[in-house]
């Protein structure tokens, strides 16, 4: 009976999500700025959260060990793109942040249709981001779903487990719009962070008596294990195009490039670039967990490697209620990500897919309701991929990425090559996702091992800057606004949008 | 074709007109070292491709990479303060 206790912890855990996130949109305006962009209003700890919360995802947590589990090596490289992610942010972040309030941006497609004058690249962005955003969110959902299997002991099937977590995310997220993705990321965020530190020094001490003899007996046992290239589980080459197509692609992802809309001034988002490496540290403990399992169960019996950290959790005989505590916390990765992208995914589908696509635009209220109606929509959609996709963790995040880091010339040439033209743009993306797609299709073969995103990028800056070259430049008052933001004084932060309160009159003065 | 003023107007614009010369040579400075620490970690297998020595618990290539997460932190912890002083003057 001890995966009741298990459960009604795992359950408290989600009430509380619940409730924070529900109750962090209360009172304020219903507009389209205030539920995407949280009227540009947040300040350091939160954003530092929500950037955290947003790569602190099933895919570390989960996907992390079970690599350290399975590929050994291999996995040093999610330390490192962790860690990097946010870097090439320095110099675009801040241009869109002032373009955001200088030309009101709340999506990532909206700046780039704007620069390129284009309603056809708004709906491909959206396109491409809503697909991979469906590979990114299907892999929260799995997390979710394993972690309620292990702590039911079973009794919990996938479906179901992936479902609550669905209903849960999509609720506080429908109400509380990105504040409600930030105040659950704050809490989720430190409570993950804590119990992966605690457990991950815990396994290696309990276990092995210390980190270093665990690695020395897993090195003796298996010399391969923790080193990469010929003759281990990653290639070098595959190392190094895995950790630079996420470099790049990280920050292009449009849940977190849109967050520059979210924060409060400049000064917020470059603290945040400069905090962000930290997040890569907490992962150390992560990695831990999954080393620490090698020598405890067989790849057969565990089955997936993505389910070691719920296994070491159940098998170590820890009390229920810790046990809950613990998958509590893998429950908060994922959800922490899952929550970011669903309100991301329905902001685009309806603001850069939907609203271009109109001939009579939306008022505030209906652009927030169409939004909302877009976070239940994709996250169901995603909620299907879940229970009848089959690939594992990491491998679906990579394919992502592939497509995602086509948008990085964009960025670009917006912010820095006034002479980028959208036939170039659109032509070059269409190339870059295209040839992406075909290598992870497997209709064209993989080149010396390198991530087919790297592959597609290389031909999409080539497409890009030929066929600008070769077509009429934009009007240039028009490109140099983009590349002249940082020119002026950054603009002041926007006043918090509350609901407006009603007026109550006001006694006449006495005569 | 376009003139020789237009061309200027459409050229790769990196920096902030009227930026200081040696304001430029810092910003490149920067630009650089970040992109060598991300080639260094990503080509981490051709320094410390190994297990031993093993430091602070972590074999030696888990621990390299940390380093350079530090080196990392460090470096944009310094730009950072440089930039915030040149916003506040």
């Amino acid at each position: 009976m001890s995966w009741i206790a298990t459960l009604i912890v795992i359950f408290i855990y989600l009430l509380f999500v619940l409730f924070l996130g529900s109750m962090a949109g209360r009172k304020r305006e219903s507009s389209v700025v205030e539920y995407i962009a949280a009227s540009r209003n947040l300040g350091f700890i939160i954003m530092y959260f929500l950037m955290g919360g947003a790569i602190f995802s099933a895919f570390a947590y989960l996907g992390g060990p079970g690599w350290a589990y399975s590929k050994g090596a291999a996995s040093f490289y999610i330390m490192g793109y962790c860690a990097l992610g946010l870097v090439p942010w320095w110099l675009w972040g801040p241009r869109a942040e002032r373009a955001g309030k200088k030309f009101k941006y709340v999506t990532q497609a909206q700046l780039f249709a704007d620069r390129f004058q284009s309603k056809a690249l708004s709906v491909i962005i959206a396109v491409v981001s809503v697909l991979a955003f469906i590979q990114y969110i299907t892999l929260q959902m799995k997390g979710s779903a394993y972690v309620f299997e292990i702590a039911s002991g079973g009794r919990i099937p996938f479906w179901a487990g992936a479902l609550i977590a669905y209903v849960v995310v999509v609720v506080y997220v429908f109400i509380g719009g990105v504040r409600g993705v930030a105040w659950t990321n704050v809490f989720q965020g430190a409570f993950m962070v804590i119990m992966a530190w605690i457990l991950g020094l815990y396994f290696a001490y309990a276990l092995y008596d210390g980190p270093g003899n665990m690695f020395r007996e897993i090195a003796q046992a298996n010399p391969s294990h923790l080193l990469v290239g010929p003759g281990t589980k990653m290639s070098s080459a595959a190392f190094f195009s895995a950790l630079l197509v996420s470099v790049l692609g990280f920050s292009m992802w449009p849940h977190l490039f849109m967050k520059a809309y979210t924060a409060k001034s400049e000064k917020v988002l470059k603290q945040t670039i400069v905090m962000y490496p930290t997040f890569a540290i907490f992962l150390v403990p992560v990695l831990f967990i999954g080393f620490a399992g090698i020598k405890q169960v067989t790849p057969e019996v565990l089955g997936a490697p993505d389910r070691i950290l719920p296994w070491m959790f159940n098998n170590m005989n820890f009390h229920p209620i810790l046990v809950g505590l613990i998958l509590a916390a893998a429950l908060a990765a994922a959800m922490s990500t899952q929550d970011t992208i669903t309100h991301a995914a329905g902001s685009i589908f309806a603001q850069d897919l939907v609203e271009p696509l109109k001939k009579e635009k939306h008022n505030e209220k209906e652009a927030t309701l169409w939004i909302r109606i877009s976070v239940v929509g994709f996250g169901l959609v995603s909620y299907l991929v879940a229970i009848f996709g089959g690939q594992t963790l990491v491998s679906l995040l990579l394919g992502a990425y592939g497509s995602i880091v086509q948008l990085l010339p964009l960025a670009a040439s917006t912010f820095f090559w006034p002479r980028a033209t959208k036939a170039g743009a659109i032509c070059g993306v269409l190339a870059g996702v295209g040839y992406n797609y075909l290598i992870v299709l497997k209709i064209i073969p993989k080149f010396w091992d390198i991530h087919a995103g790297i592959q597609g990028l290389v031909l999409n800056i080539i497409v890009l800057v030929v066929v600008s070259l070769l077509t009429k430049p934009m009007e240039l008052t028009h490109v140099r606004k983009f590349v002249t933001l940082m020119d002026t004084k950054p603009l002041p932060a926007e006043p918090e949008a509350r609901e407006p309160i009603p007026e109550t009159p006001v006694a006449e003065e006495p005569a | 074709m376009l003139n020789e003023q237009e061309k200027e107007g459409y050229g790769i614009t990196i920096f902030s007109s009227g930026t200081p010369s040696a304001v430029k040579t810092r910003k490149l400075l920067f630009f650089i070292g970040l992109c060598v620490i991300i080639l260094i970690q990503a080509c981490y297998w051709l320094f410390a491709n190994s297990v031993e020595p093993i430091v602070i618990g972590m074999p030696f290539g888990m621990f390299f990479i940390a380093v350079f997460i530090a080196i990392e932190f460090v470096v944009l912890l310094v730009l950072y303060a440089i930039e915030a002083n040149e916003m506040e003057e």
